[in-house]
């Protein structure tokens, strides 16, 4: 077996192309992901999933060719020491507990027993969940079990980090927490790629963005002119909340705030807001007093954008 | 790159990772409904059994000829090929079905590795709840006439237990190809222990087909009237044990290869 290049890119897709039956996923697509952050951002069904599942080895390229540290990524388990994955389906073994889950899978990355208590400790506390460390997997929360997800992605301590939307479902502060911590990988060099469809998610964690759409790159790089035209377009954000009564009085006198509507069961609330980053940068502290615990933004409002810049392209 | 006694250079050694998922898969096997559900299935003949003793059945049938019976007719031909049924062919489907493959696939895990740890644990597990099951059978009936004849009989005991080991492998290594090839494996399963197996009964060559000539052979030395004492130039003890550990290497391998080349990302 040959040693990869130390010089090979993390990630790299050669005119790669992917379809399911008679549709197209992705259609030709090269570029080569380098180290940073570098955010996946389109509407669903855009292919962002598949670009990361490609690029984890789960599916493979109908055409082209798709290498992660000079080996293909399809067909080379051992890629999986320097690789790390957060899948988007909620799924897990529901009986094993946080710990046991992330000491089982990381056995399965070579490290003896104290070494993979240690790391899944290390983990667990990364991602603030070391307090339900021995609790079973089915009683976590939405939230958690994001968290968890993230948790055994970077336990082994991966140079490429896969994260398929990441912060869905997850409440505002723990929603920082895994910003600062990608923004950090970053930082030390790591390559980590996220994918998401809300544009303010990648924005706070990176500036570098490969916009995807009908399975096709649509731009590439430091995308400034999504970012203005998305200012022209109220965002729109659901979020669950103890006291969702207060927190809609708490925000609407800041005056960004279009709309609000209340859930049937008191639970729920959806803001339509005109600022998006005071929206965010306000939510921080409220969140913690009215009790926020998830949150969630359709893409009803990128995908009207994309298909702005769409029409400007043609 | 390697680090300590970790070489990352390298997917894991084959039987480390087998026996990691090994691990993981027996411990959610067997504290599973369908194990709680099967326990109780093939823990039914124990029960048969004290009700033999305890009631007036024995005047009628002797507690030896009982036991075989049950051994032939229920666990051999028909409980056994079900129970491989309903774990072999769920080794990789639920796991896919579950989302939780991904966690396995995203390891530095040969694929075949993953599939041999799943089928271990899926052999550990059902023995685990047959081979009691078989022996409490075996001393409720056997002891019938004393319990001088348990030592006597215990050749006959060892060879069953080795005859439902065989069982359980066959057919789970035939029921896990099933599995990883095929997307609804349980109908197309049930086919061929309903129908195929059938042919066990026919005359001729054509029974050599079938994987229940083998294993019905093999607790043939005592034969059952009118059951087990039917066949005409029956196969030989080795070529059943060769036939059946023949078929469960080829449709290990087979499954093994499938399961290397096949997406399954893509079902969740």
């Amino acid at each position: 077996m040959t040693t990869p290049p130390t010089t090979a890119a993390p990630l790299e897709y050669s005119r790669v192309s992917r379809w399911y039956g008679p549709v197209i996923a992705l259609n030709d697509i090269s570029t080569k992901i380098t180290p940073g952050v570098t955010g996946l951002l389109g509407p669903n069904g855009a292919g962002k999933s598949t670009l990361l599942k490609l690029a984890a080895g789960q599916l493979a390229p109908s055409q082209g060719e798709v290498r992660s540290f000079g080996l293909p990524a399809w067909g080379s388990p051992e890629r999986f020491h320097r690789v790390g994955l957060s899948p988007e389906t909620d799924a897990f073994w529901e009986r094993l507990t946080g710990m046991e889950f992330l000491v089982t899978l990381l056995g399965l990355s070579g490290f003896d027993n104290a070494e993979c208590k240690r790391r899944a400790d290390e983990a667990l506390d990364t991602v603030g969940l070391k307090a339900a460390a021995g609790r079973r997997l089915g009683g976590y929360s939405k939230g958690m079990r994001q968290r968890i997800r993230l948790a055994q992605a970077i336990a082994h301590d991966p140079d490429l980090l896969l994260l398929d939307e990441p912060l869905t479902g997850m409440d505002p502060v723990n929603r920082r927490r895994v910003i600062d911590l990608v923004k950090k990988y970053g930082r030390e060099g790591r390559t980590v790629v996220v994918s998401s469809h809300i544009l303010h998610e990648v924005e706070a964690m990176t500036r570098r963005v490969l916009l995807i759409h009908n399975g096709r790159i649509l731009a590439e790089g430091e995308v400034r002119e999504i970012r203005d035209l998305l200012d022209e377009h109220p965002h729109t954000v659901t979020l669950r909340a103890r006291d969702p009564r207060s927190l809609a009085s708490a925000l609407v006198p800041a005056g960004h705030i279009l709309s609000v509507r209340f859930g049937a069961d008191n639970e729920w609330l959806t803001i339509q807001t005109a600022k998006p980053d005071e929206f965010y940068g306000s939510l921080h502290d409220l969140a913690i007093d009215t009790g926020v615990t998830e949150m969630y933004s359709p893409d009803d409002d990128l995908a009207s954008v994309f298909q702005y810049l769409l029409a400007r392209k043609r | 790159m390697t680090t300590g006694a970790r070489d990352t250079t390298r997917a894991l050694p084959f039987g480390r990772a087998a026996r990691g998922v090994f691990t993981l898969s027996f411990d959610s096997m067997i504290w599973s409904r369908r194990s709680l559900f099967m326990g109780l299935f093939i823990g039914l003949p124990v029960l048969l059994s004290l009700l033999f003793r305890l009631t007036d059945m024995a005047t009628r049938i002797g507690g030896e000829d009982f036991y075989h019976a049950i051994v032939v007719l229920f666990y051999v031909r028909n409980a056994l090929p079900l129970m491989a049924l309903f774990y072999a062919t769920a080794l990789i489907a639920e796991e896919v079905e579950g989302g939780t493959l991904t966690y396995l696939l995203a390891r530095p895990v040969p694929r075949p590795a993953i599939l041999a740890g799943k089928f271990a644990a899926y052999l550990t597990a059902t023995l685990t709840l047959a081979l009691p099951a078989v022996v409490g059978s075996f001393v409720l009936l056997v002891s019938d006439e004393g319990f001088a004849q348990l030592g006597s009989a215990l050749p006959d005991l060892m060879r069953d237990l080795a005859v439902v080991a065989l069982t359980l492998l066959a057919y789970g290594a035939l029921f896990a190809l099933l599995g990883v090839a095929l997307r609804r494996p349980v109908i197309p399963g049930l086919v061929f222990l309903l129908v195929w197996e059938l042919l066990a009964n026919a005359p001729g060559y054509i029974s050599r087909f079938t994987l229940s000539i083998y294993a019905r052979y093999l607790v043939s030395y005592r034969a059952i009237p009118g059951i087990n004492d039917g066949f005409s130039d029956p196969p030989s003890t080795a070529a059943s044990v060769a036939a059946l550990c023949g078929i469960s290497v080829v449709c290990l391998s087979a499954a093994a290869m499938i399961f290397s080349r096949r997406e399954y990302v893509s079902q969740q």
